[in-house]
């Protein structure tokens, strides 16, 4: 009696771990580095977990630099995250190969497509739309505008509320009144670009002069050479081989603003960039000597062009289980549903109406700016192939800045590489 | 009777070998010969690294399209430049520095100490340190402006061709010219002083005792350091990497392994980049294949 007893006992203990673990959701989060994004969506995985506690979810943070050659390892390994987020270029292949799965509405608390694309702004979910599907919900929408710190302005005798560049041509000439140098090396320099980020910032000005990187048909690389030289031209004439301005090789710009050590005057950033400098340089933040301006636009411009605006959406894999994918969708429904938080914590921005329509939203400081240039600007340019193109283009630029290579030279190789991996059928 | 017996103890031991040994193997297998048999077999098809279709046989196609590709071809002429620019200088260096440690009774471990530290550092951690000392307000210039009787010329450590392909063999030097010193260290010190003490009453200078005695002595590890040396230069990857992710331009730097790394993850063509990776180990495997050819002409024995 005693020894049916305990057989019963553990034949039903196993019986009820088997339901417990097969219940049991364990999903895994990859995502980049930011402290302060961490604090809060630490916080909204407990809160989800209290609410399903048959969830798990575990979140990993990646150097954000390394978390694209990460997930892309993972994926080929057969090894990748059930939910994560890259940049919108990078994440495009992922959509093109299927492995990530559609939006499920459901899950996310819509009712179909058409309800979750009105509750953004128009256009936002265009970049992971294919085939009807929705791909990915947007955790930030970003462009970046010009940051300048108006104490080293002034220090130059320029008025920073009449004399900012609105012209690249205007941006040479401002830059060489702010830029002090030791013999050939800058100790400050006026402006400087963000790199590695062509398609962001460098491909927008070759529009503004009719040019593009593709023809329509996607078939034919850089259309219209007369605009890809007057852009390479204008780089040759602001880096060491030209006016001596700045260069790739010194210390990003970005990074030095916001210390206000009298070695940058302009650099290009995000909305995001206040929420660093709050935490970097308080004092600076709160002094009122540094401003937002849009986009410059080359005199000779043939349309308005802005810097193009990215996104980082956060994605499920399609290779987890249906139930798995339920609950990714469901919990990263949660986490976007505190577009505020997002914002004043994080400084990031969640393009829903319901944060966008918000009085407050305007009054931050330079969001006008911010969302002008939005408007004149379009989403990242997306190819299959983006990531190599950025990659040549960022190729053909040193060439002409740093090696001094003759800019049709320069765009003669350009044009060969981008034809190469079109034609290719690898 | 006495012959089995010494048969079945020499089994034996033979078997105790095996044990010893089959882990290592099974390791080496699993973590070496596997990747290698497996990275040849896949350089024959074209599968893109994030797509889920099955592979497309292409033959030799992925190693007629590098043959005919001049990006590979300058990848090619990057990493001979390096190796050669860095092993010569490592070699001769490594061997010196060897001779003076040797030649010297006090503070001798603190001289191995300091020239050996480098090689405990990352290569990353290595190629930032000398990333801050190349930025154009860094101590690169400062140090050759104050040298050179200049004020304020860039060198331009990481925009030039020609320095930036040196300041590259600078970090690679610097990293690793206390391994190698260490390698002559204990070749040196493994030849029998009964050799040089004979040498040294037979009336030989300094310089006699180290082109006659040490030095055709030290044959073998030479060879060894030089074969390393090289094996080690072709396989360079993380300074260039770092480098042009700092804003240095790709072109000077665009070693076969960065090329290999921009084919498979960045372009997702794991196919060529895997035929680009055979193409690299068949030049370090004719290269380890010379090393043991020539080492076993070049033997030395201390009678």
């Amino acid at each position: 009696m005693k020894r049916t007893f305990v057989l019963l006992l553990i034949a039903l203990s196993l019986i009820f771990s088997s339901i417990v673990s097969a219940q049991t959701i364990e999903l895994t989060y990859w995502t980049h580095t930011d402290d302060n994004r961490s604090e809060i969506e630490n916080r909204y995985i407990e809160e989800f977990q209290k609410l399903y506690p048959n969830v798990t979810i575990k979140r990993v943070v990646n150097e954000a630099a390394k978390m694209g050659d990460l997930v892309l390892t993972a994926f080929s390994a057969q090894n990748a995250p059930d939910l994560f987020n890259l940049p919108i270029e990078q994440e495009y292949g992922y959509m093109i190969h299927g492995r990530v799965a559609p939006v499920n509405y459901e899950a996310a608390g819509y009712a179909n497509a058409e309800e979750l694309v009105a509750n953004y702004l128009p256009g936002t979910f265009d970049p992971v739309t294919m085939d009807g599907e929705i791909y990915g919900l947007p955790l930030e929408l970003t462009n970046w505008a010009i940051y300048i710190n108006d104490r080293v302005f002034r220090d130059a005798g320029l008025d920073p509320d009449v004399d900012y560049p609105k012209t690249w041509e205007e941006m040479i000439e401002v830059s060489e009144k702010l830029v002090i140098r030791e013999g050939d090396i800058i100790v400050r320099r006026g402006f400087d670009f963000r790199y590695p980020y062509y398609l962001v910032a460098m491909l927008p000005m070759v529009e503004q002069l009719g040019g593009a990187l593709l023809s329509e048909d996607g078939r034919t690389a850089i259309v219209n050479d007369d605009a890809w030289l007057q852009v390479l031209n204008w780089f040759q004439e602001f880096g060491p081989h030209g006016r001596n301005l700045g260069s790739p090789t010194y210390t990003s710009a970005r990074k030095i603003w916001d210390y206000d050590n009298d070695d940058m005057a302009m650099c290009l950033s995000g909305f995001y960039q206040q929420g660093r400098l709050r935490i970097d340089n308080p004092e600076f933040f709160e002094s009122g000597e540094w401003r937002v301006i849009p986009f410059p636009v080359f005199k000779n411009a043939v349309q308005d062009v802005a810097c193009a605006y990215y996104g980082h959406y956060l994605m499920v894999n399609a290779q987890a289980s249906q139930e798995k994918q339920y609950w990714a969708w469901k919990f990263i429904s949660y986490m976007l549903d505190h577009p505020w938080e997002y914002l004043e914590t994080v400084n990031i921005i969640q393009p829903r109406n319901d944060l966008l329509e918000d009085p407050r939203f305007m009054e931050l400081p330079y969001m006008d700016v911010f969302m002008n240039d939005m408007e004149r600007g379009h989403i990242v340019f997306l190819h299959e192939n983006g990531y190599q193109f950025e990659r040549f283009i960022k190729e053909a630029v040193e060439s002409v800045m740093l090696e001094n290579m003759d800019t049709r030279e320069a765009l003669d190789i350009l044009r060969e590489k981008i034809q190469e991996v079109l034609d290719d059928e690898y | 009777m006495r012959r089995k017996r010494g048969f079945s103890m020499e089994r034996k031991k033979a078997l105790w070998g095996w044990i010893f040994v089959i882990p290592s193997l099974l390791f080496f297998s699993a973590f070496s010969f596997y990747p290698i048999i497996n990275a040849f077999y896949e350089s024959f098809f074209n599968r893109n690294l994030l797509s889920l279709r099955p592979p497309r046989f292409v033959g030799w196609s992925n190693y007629t399209y590098l043959f005919n590709s001049r990006d590979f071809w300058l990848s090619v002429q990057n990493t001979a430049i390096f190796t050669v620019g860095t092993f010569i200088p490592l070699v001769v260096f490594s061997l010196i520095l060897a001779v003076f440690i040797m030649s010297i009774s006090r503070f001798r471990r603190f001289f191995q100490l300091a020239f050996y530290a480098p090689a405990v550092l990352s290569s990353v951690v290595a190629a930032l340190i000398w990333l801050l000392i190349f930025d154009p307000r860094g101590l690169a210039n400062q140090g050759m402006n104050a040298l050179l009787g200049t004020t304020g010329v860039n060198y331009n450590w990481l925009s030039d061709t020609f320095m930036l392909r040196l300041s590259t063999i600078v970090v690679y030097f610097w990293k690793y010219i206390g391994y190698f010193t260490v390698l002559f260290v204990s070749g040196i010190g493994a030849i029998p002083h009964t050799l040089t003490e004979a040498a040294l009453i037979d009336g030989a200078n300094r310089w006699q005792l180290f082109w006659r005695i040490t030095f055709p002595l030290l044959k073998p590890t030479t060879l060894l350091v030089s074969v390393m040396t090289m094996i080690q230069c072709l396989k360079t990857f993380s300074t260039q990497y770092l480098f042009t992710s700092a804003g240095a331009p790709t072109r000077p730097l665009n070693v076969i392994t960065l090329s290999i790394y921009n084919t498979a993850i960045k372009d997702y063509r794991i196919g060529r980049a895997t035929a680009m990776s055979i193409l690299l180990f068949l030049v370090m495997f004719a290269f380890t294949w010379l090393q043991l050819r020539v080492s076993r002409t070049e033997e030395v024995t201390f009678m």
